[in-house]
């Protein structure tokens, strides 16, 4: 982290206070952004208790008051990068510079899926979405899920992943026509089954 | 109620308004540009209002189909090991 880490001193007491009052409730979110990330249960497991040991670990790093969930989702990404995505079974990471240029150039916005209706979306009542989603690379997987489904703002994202703002904004915007594209082709393949 | 009648069915803005609209779904834009958008641009322009509802149906669906709860035994075991370092 860029901004100067204070160190508290918390005793036991406090410790086990927090842990309990800020640290726990985001533990379904987190197992949820474990599994998204590893898309392995087992995986998502050691991830969530890893970064749980971490966070208590560093628990004196955490200032009271301030956005304990963002805190512990930066953990858990950290955690994911350093320890879980070089063994997990994703292809070869893709270049970022890459897909980032890929995804900004005029091809993909010209796509925009205009045949994507909320009409069909309303016949996806099963895993449609959640494969979509997952089928997303991690990059724009995890901003769907941190913006989308957290509720997080740009500014704190930016923090979460250590990328600038802009990037945030960018990768969300490819991210969700990515996603509708995915779901267009489900919504496509629906559409010959009922045919 | 709108009368799609009387909207445009061409925007000369797409890609700009869709940024701006995800901004102001994502509670990431001014008051000013919400206020323009919604009251002004989102009646008139057909394009623009499919996407604000195809964009607010697909956050509902992703809330509704893509979280799930960490295992009890999970939750237990996480607690359990922080109290033993606790005491330790």
């Amino acid at each position: 982290m860029e901004e100067e880490i204070i160190k508290n001193n918390y005793t036991d007491a406090q410790k086990s206070r927090i842990f309990d009052q800020e640290f726990m409730p985001h533990i379904n979110a987190m197992y949820n952004f474990a599994y998204r990330l590893t898309l392995d249960r087992d995986d998502a497991k050691d991830l969530l208790q890893d970064t749980y040991l971490k966070a208590y670990r560093f628990i004196d790093s955490f200032q009271e008051g301030t956005n304990a969930k963002a805190w512990l989702f930066r953990i858990l990404k950290n955690s994911f990068i350093n320890d879980y995505r070089k063994k997990s079974k994703e292809p070869a990471k893709v270049d970022y510079q890459e897909v980032e240029t890929y995804y900004n150039s005029e091809d993909v916005d010209r796509q925009i899926t205009p045949d994507l209706r909320v009409e069909s979306l309303s016949n996806m009542i099963g895993d449609e979405i959640s494969n979509a989603l997952n089928a997303l690379d991690v990059d724009f997987r995890t901003v769907i899920i941190l913006c989308d489904l957290e509720g997080f703002k740009y500014e704190e994202m930016a923090k979460i992943l250590d990328i600038p703002i802009g990037t945030v904004r960018s990768r969300l915007h490819r991210a969700r026509n990515l996603l509708k594209e995915k779901l267009s082709e489900y919504a496509k393949s629906m559409g010959y089954k009922t045919a | 109620m709108n009368d799609p009648s009387k909207m445009k069915h061409d925007c000369s803005n797409q890609k700009e308004c869709l940024q701006l609209l995800q901004a102001i779904l994502d509670g990431e834009a001014t008051q000013a540009q919400k206020e323009h958008f919604m009251k002004e641009h989102l009646d008139s322009c057909m394009p623009c209002y499919q996407n604000y509802h195809l964009e607010v149906a697909i956050r509902d669906l992703l809330k509704k189909k893509c979280t799930r709860e960490a295992p009890q035994e999970l939750i237990e075991s996480i607690k359990k090991q922080i109290q033993q370092n606790l005491r330790a």
